[in-house]
């Protein structure tokens, strides 16, 4: 009985993950991306608690803890920081519109199931379809890197790919080696600020944080 | 006795890059960090010397707590590592000495310069060692960050560019590869029990025929796309001439010769779990796909190119794939010249990219138009330039034409029931088809050559411009390059007896024998 609960639920916070990406795509404001992104990251962190529950997985906790951490309050902060410096607050140039880039990103989901169908029985049963979830939240963030020009949006876009994986990792796997963990934590929070970094410097030689300014290299 | 003599040395690979890391930061004085950054590249090399003794006496090691894993594959790797990484650093006293004094780089900047330099090695050495892929992938990754500044280093808009393209770019090609790691775990789960050791190599490996395959398929293409996007491989390529054109020319070479052989290490480890379960056909035809891809690819865009930096980056991406066509092919000839072409580009390419430096430095430009009479101007860099565009288009004496002519004997003959080599899927496995492949890699050769030579022809002779400094004055930095090609020409005549049996032993473990 709770099993089936717990797995009811586990599905519902990996859809409200999945959803959170629709939302990303559909937003223009840069800032709003940001707090999407950090709401994302809070149901992941609630998955997560979750999943620790009701396998009885202590250090999936610690991963929750880490998640709410870093990507519910420092990332999201930084970012934040870097926009109030950027002169543009919008995203104005789409590569793709809204309505077409949304329906993209259906078919990816659909795609994701589609790949994932032949390993799905495989998994627990606890926590069946987050495996699909998971590589559509990867596609979507893919897809969100390539449809977006600013260099904020390109990182959102990178940050949910990453929250994507750490759903295929804690829901699918129970969660990784601990020492993987942490330091794919690691590698996040420094690309994330790396990124951060980039993004002064691009606006302080640009003047913009457009990537469509890159072109000065080329054959 | 030999135990703690292993995990000492185990733990000074780790060590040294991370201690020499931490006092450049701290250290103000140039001269101090190039004796930090040679006494813990010796350090290194001496280390890594004596595992490839053990591992050559004893077979495969793990140590510290089995957080490490040594075997004749990764200490091969290690092995470029090593030896490249001395090379730069040599190259780096007379190269970062002129760029500080002529004011490119701001001294107070020059402690952040050898800081991400050994956190940079540290990465490629833990990538290398690690047991747990995991690991491994978090080694990779940060291979990126440290990079990306050293790419960015000189703080135009053109490195800035292909700085955050690098970063971005990489990023996400190795997010796509830490998928498929979260596959395998995923398959593993349900065969090991110790979940904390269910990434581990040395616990895969003797249960990889139990994985399930469907699984272990989706994983590898994930992790090859991603690793790939490191490697280079044509279509995740675009980064790559970018990085090489703007980093400093001692980063570029690390970046060609011992970067991109860890990124192929990583996927060759998961190929070998992979072929336990599945056909060797599967993953042997994907990397032939790219390697052909990136081979001929980049043979035309050698053709086209106006700047010599852009010309050897395109050169590494097509060796590279040479190399993934051994691979692919597989068997022992295959495999073995796949391995000798990594070692032979990682030579190769260095001595390029110091040449290319030193040009670089004396004609103040990336044209090759505008680059005349080298010869003249930089006699010893000219005969470096020189020999590097001969070995990359793979003439001899230089090592490559061995290992080139070794993998396209493999191709031509894979087929015939050769031990193991027969990764050919149906479209291939005909007589017409086999030779089709044989033709168009020895066209993209003969392109690849001739691009290579009439630029690189074209920069050597002729007579430099009025205003340019003529004379060439001997310094430490013409020491890696002279051993180096030194290197070169002996491999391509005979290889010694020890790299010989560490180059045989990875082969066999390649080939899961």
């Amino acid at each position: 009985m709770l099993s089936e609960m717990g797995s009811q639920l586990i599905d519902l916070c990996s859809a409200l993950l999945l959803l959170t990406c629709f939302a990303i795509v559909a937003q223009r404001r840069l800032a709003a991306c940001v707090d999407l992104f950090a709401l994302q990251s809070a149901f992941l962190a609630g998955t997560a608690v979750l999943v620790g529950f009701l396998t009885d997985n202590h250090h999936v906790y610690v991963t929750a803890a880490m998640t709410g951490l870093v990507k519910v309050i420092i990332i999201p902060v930084v970012l934040k920081k870097v926009i109030q410096r950027l002169n543009v607050k919008r995203e104005l140039v789409m590569n793709v519109n809204v309505p077409v880039a949304l329906l993209v990103c259906g078919t990816l989901v659909i795609l994701a199931f589609f790949i994932t169908r032949p390993i799905i029985p495989l998994g627990h049963v606890l926590t069946r379809d987050s495996l699909a979830i998971a590589l559509a939240i990867v596609l979507i963030g893919l897809f969100t890197m390539i449809a977006r020009q600013k260099a904020v949006t390109q990182l959102v876009g990178f940050l949910v790919m990453e929250n994507g994986l750490f759903l295929g990792a804690t829901a699918a796997t129970h969660g990784m080696p601990f020492v993987v963990e942490l330091g794919v934590f690691f590698d996040v929070l420094v690309a994330a600020l790396i990124a951060g970094i980039y993004m002064n410097r691009l606006q302080d030689a640009f003047d913009s944080v457009d990537t469509s300014h890159l072109t000065g290299l080329k054959e | 006795m030999t135990d703690w003599l292993v995990t000492v040395a185990a733990a000074m690979l780790v060590v040294a890059p991370l201690l020499a890391g931490g006092l450049s930061l701290a250290v103000r004085r140039p001269s101090l960090l190039h004796v930090i950054n040679l006494t813990s590249m010796g350090l290194l090399v001496l280390a890594e010397l004596l595992i490839t003794r053990m591992v050559l006496d004893d077979g495969p090691l793990t140590v510290l707590g089995a957080s490490m894993y040594f075997d004749a594959l990764s200490v091969f790797v290690l092995f470029i590592i090593g030896t490249v990484g001395l090379a730069c650093s040599l190259y780096m006293r007379s190269y970062l000495d002129e760029q500080v004094a002529r004011g490119v780089i701001a001294p107070n900047r020059l402690n952040l310069f050898f800081f991400l330099f050994h956190m940079f090695l540290l990465a490629m050495v833990l990538a290398t060692t690690a047991n747990s892929i995991g690991v491994q992938w978090v080694a990779v990754e940060a291979t990126t960050l440290a990079t990306t500044f050293l790419i960015a280093f000189w703080r135009r808009r053109e490195s800035l560019e292909a700085g955050w393209k690098y970063l971005i770019l990489c990023s996400v090609g190795i997010s796509l590869a830490l998928f498929g790691v979260v596959l395998v775990y995923y398959s593993s789960l349900h065969v090991l029990s110790d979940v904390g050791k269910a990434l581990n190599v040395t616990e895969l490996l003797p249960v990889a025929d139990r994985l399930n395959q469907h699984v272990l398929k989706l994983a590898f293409i994930f992790i090859l796309v991603g690793y790939g996007t490191k490697v280079g491989f044509v279509p995740m390529h675009s980064w790559l001439p970018d990085a090489y054109t703007e980093a400093p020319a001692p980063v570029v070479a690390m970046l060609a010769g011992v970067l991109e052989v860890v990124a192929v290490y990583a996927i060759l480890r998961i190929k070998m779990i992979v072929d336990h379960a599945v056909p060797a056909s599967f993953s042997g035809n994907l990397l032939l796909l790219l390697g052909f891809a990136s081979f001929v690819t980049a043979a035309l865009f050698i053709l086209v190119q106006r700047n010599y930096k852009r010309l050897f980056a395109y050169s590494s991406i097509e060796h590279m794939g040479i190399a993934m066509i051994g691979f692919g092919i597989g068997g022992t000839v295959g495999t073995f010249g796949g391995l000798f072409h990594l070692l032979n580009h990682a030579f190769a390419k260095s001595v390029a990219f110091f040449a290319a430096g030193n040009v670089h430095r004396r004609f103040r430009t990336v044209d090759i138009s505008q680059v005349q009479g080298v010869m003249v101007a930089q006699p010893w860099t000219a005969m470096a330039l020189l020999f590097a565009g001969l070995a990359l288009s793979a003439l001899p004496p230089g090592a490559l034409f061995a290992s080139e002519t070794s993998i396209v004997t493999a191709l031509a003959a894979s087929g015939f029931g050769e031990d193991g080599a027969a990764a050919f899927s149906a479209s291939f496995s005909g007589e017409n088809g086999r030779m089709g492949l044989v033709t168009v890699f020895l066209l993209s050769a003969v392109l690849a050559f001739g691009g290579l030579i009439y630029r690189v022809t074209t920069m050597v002779w002729g007579t430099p411009a009025q205003e340019i400094v003529r004379g060439e004055v001997w310094t430490a930095g013409h020491v890696p390059m002279v051993l180096l090609i030194a290197a070169l020409v002996g491999f391509g005549f005979v290889l010694p007896p020890p790299l010989r049996e560490l180059l045989g032993r990875a082969t066999n473990l390649l080939l899961l024998r």
